[in-house]
Parts: structure tokens; C-alpha cells; sequence
């Protein structure tokens, strides 16, 4: 296990490197996404073939989230940006790199890609959307409820969650309703600064939006097709908002395709 | 204390107890330290382990066995539902099969 000093704060992080141990034919760098997630999103499912396919791949846990370490405070989408940026510095990866992000990942992918948009080759928003307003009025709606329902009443939650949704589901809640007592994500990620439509349509790299046929962010792809100058889309039917661990395969191949097409040197 | 000397056939039982011993390392971590662990053990349900303590796992293995045993590509190529199902046993088959493997190979 690696632990990196990323500007202040230890970041678990893992790498795979290229099959074949040649040069990689560029970095695809993973982002996760909240409160039950972490790189093994990514570690047990796209990330062997990402390497397979000639790849230099970094995943990383979020502040707070898997090995990562948990700061009380610091949690706004600034600090998430933050990070990103001292990690890639800090792994001395200064190429351009594909992005990919998941759920909340995403939404921190294209924070990076607004702030530094020449380090950025391609974006993968997998279930994600940029920061907006609406978006951060959503968040502030869930986390509102994560708080209020799980992390202060959590042993009646957890009972209700074993008892409709599993053992496995409610192990995950119990974690997420940890994190949100213990920090203050919860707060700060609706109060995180949010970007302008302007800032949005600055983003001119390749970017591919992956979203489950049942998931109600399918709903915004015509709103990205029309704010973003270079945007297309898959939706895979029959997933909701867990498609990465529910349909690797599929997700996988669209982002090798991406990254195929723009460079040409990816075995 | 360095570990045994890996033996060149690979026997289920030398290889179930080395992952007995990676598996009581990442529980400690929990404060669980007296959670039964054989070949039918899960690690989801029995272990309780997250996902997150199979990159772990993952790093030990590697750290003993080398890159031929590699928990990330045996994991991939399974759905979710064989991976929330894996037991101890049947990873120590893919280790035993690993190794032989790379012997032969």
C-alpha cells in the first residue's frame, strides 16, 4: 500500500502499470466517488484492463474514504480539486491524462479539467455531472439525508436497510454514516463553489458521459450535448447509478475507445 | 521472522494458511482477532471485509506469491454477485493454479 503526502494530507494510492512493462501509451487517472466508495470501484473492475491495454493506471482514495486519511474538517469540492492536483504533481505525472470519474469522481474530474484543461487529454463522467447549482442543491438534498436519517438515528436505519436492501448494502451505510459523523462532508460539499455556464463550456477535451438507462442522470444528456463543445454519450440499458461495478466491461471498452480515438498509440 | 520458502508444487494447505495469516493481519486491523477462517469462509459475509481491504489483500499476495498471482484480473473477470459469494477456498485454488501455472509455463 502506498500512502502519498498530497500537499498537507496521506492519499492511499495504487498504480498498475502497463502490460508488457513498456512505454505506456498514456495515464488514465480514476477518481471514485462518495461516502461508500473507494478505488477498489476501480481496482476490481476496469483497472486490469486499462493496464492490459498498454495504460500507466493511478487510483487513488478520496480524503476520508477508503485508506485515505480523514481529516475532521476540509471537505468541499475545492479541497477534492486540491488534492488531485498535489497528488498528479506529487506522482510527477505532468502529461495531459485521461480523467475518469465516477459519480461524485466525475463531478471532481471536471473540476480539474476546468482548473488545468491542458493537463487534461480526455474526460470519462461515469453517472456525473459538472458542478452547478442544481447540482449542488441535489447533493445538499442527499447528504441532508444521509445525516439526518443514518447518521443520527443509525441504528433504526440499519435495521430498515438490512431488512429491505441486505447485509452487504447496509455494512456500506453504516461506513458512509461514519464518515458523515465524523467529518464535515456533509456541510461542505453543498457549500462548495460551484461552476459558472461559462466555465462549463471551457472544457473543450473529448468528453464521453456514461450514464445506466434507469439512472435519472440520463435525463441530462442534452443539456451537456449543449453546453459542452465536445460531448457524446452512453447510456447502457438496464443499470442504474451503480453501472462501473455493474457492467465493467461495457464501461471499460467505451473509455479505451475515447482514449483510442484521440490518440492512436494504445495497443 | 522471514516467511517460509515458497515449495515448488504448491500445496492447498501451505497456501490456506499463508492467506489465514494475510486474512488475521487486515481483520487485526478491526480488533477482530478470533473469527474462524477455512476454505468455505466469505469474505463478504463471514469476514465482513469491504472491498477496500481486498486491495490489501491484493498487495500481500503479490509481497509473497509475485505478479503471476494477481487478485485484481481474478476478480475482474467475475460479476458482482460471484464476487460478494467468494470464499477462502476458492482463492486458494486460484493461488495453487497460479503458481502451477507459471511452473509449467
Amino acid at each position: 500500500m502506498a500512502m502519498v503526502d498530497a500537499g498537507g494530507i496521506r492519499l492511499h494510492v495504487q498504480r498498475m502499470a502497463p502490460a508488457g512493462g513498456g512505454t505506456p501509451g498514456g495515464t488514465v487517472v480514476l477518481v471514485h466517488g462518495l461516502l461508500t466508495d473507494s478505488l477498489a470501484s476501480y481496482y476490481f473492475t476496469v483497472a486490469p484492463a486499462f493496464a492490459a491495454a498498454g495504460l500507466d493506471v493511478v487510483m487513488y482514495d478520496l480524503r476520508g474514504h477508503g485508506r485515505s486519511e480523514r481529516p475532521p474538517l476540509g471537505y468541499t469540492l475545492e479541497h477534492n480539486i486540491d488534492d488531485l492536483t498535489a497528488l498528479l504533481d506529487r506522482l510527477g505525472v505532468t502529461g495531459p491524462v485521461h480523467l475518469v470519474g465516477n459519480s461524485y469522481g466525475g463531478t471532481i474530474a471536471f473540476g480539474y479539467a476546468v482548473r488545468r484543461p491542458e493537463r487534461v487529454a480526455t474526460l470519462t463522467l461515469v453517472e456525473s455531472e459538472p458542478a452547478t447549482p442544481a447540482w449542488a442543491r441535489k447533493l445538499g438534498g442527499i447528504l441532508h439525508r444521509v445525516v439526518t436519517q443514518l447518521a443520527c438515528n443509525e441504528r433504526d436505519a440499519i435495521a430498515w436497510i438490512t431488512a429491505h436492501r441486505g447485509h452487504n448494502t447496509a455494512r456500506l451505510a453504516k461506513g458512509a454514516a461514519r464518515l458523515a459523523r465524523e467529518t464535515s462532508l456533509g456541510r461542505d460539499i453543498p457549500a462548495s463553489r460551484v461552476h459558472t455556464e461559462a466555465e462549463i463550456a471551457a472544457v473543450r477535451c473529448p468528453v464521453l458521459g456514461i450514464y445506466g438507462g434507469d439512472s435519472d442522470l440520463a435525463d441530462l444528456v442534452p443539456l451537456h450535448e449543449a453546453r459542452l463543445p465536445d460531448f457524446r454519450s452512453v447510456v447502457l440499458p438496464g443499470h442504474e447509478h451503480s453501472v462501473l461495478v455493474e457492467a465493467p466491461g461495457a464501461v471499460g471498452g467505451h473509455v479505451l475507445d475515447l482514449i483510442r480515438a484521440g490518440a492512436g498509440v494504445v495497443r | 521472522m522471514n516467511p517460509p520458502a515458497i515449495p515448488t508444487q504448491p500445496a492447498p494447505d501451505a497456501v490456506l494458511a499463508d492467506i489465514t495469516g494475510m486474512l488475521r493481519e487486515v481483520l487485526a486491523e478491526y480488533g477482530d482477532d478470533d473469527t474462524a477462517i477455512g476454505m468455505s469462509t466469505t469474505f463478504n459475509r463471514d469476514l465482513e471485509l469491504e472491498s477496500i481491504d481486498l486491495v490489501t489483500l491484493a498487495g500481500m499476495l503479490e509481497e509473497r506469491y509475485g505478479g503471476r498471482v494477481n487478485l485484481a484480473e481474478f476478480l475482474a473477470g467475475m460479476d458482482f454477485e460471484e464476487i460478494i459469494e467468494l470464499t477462502v477456498g476458492r482463492l486458494v485454488e486460484y493461488v495453487v493454479w497460479s503458481l502451477r501455472s507459471a511452473q509449467a509455463g
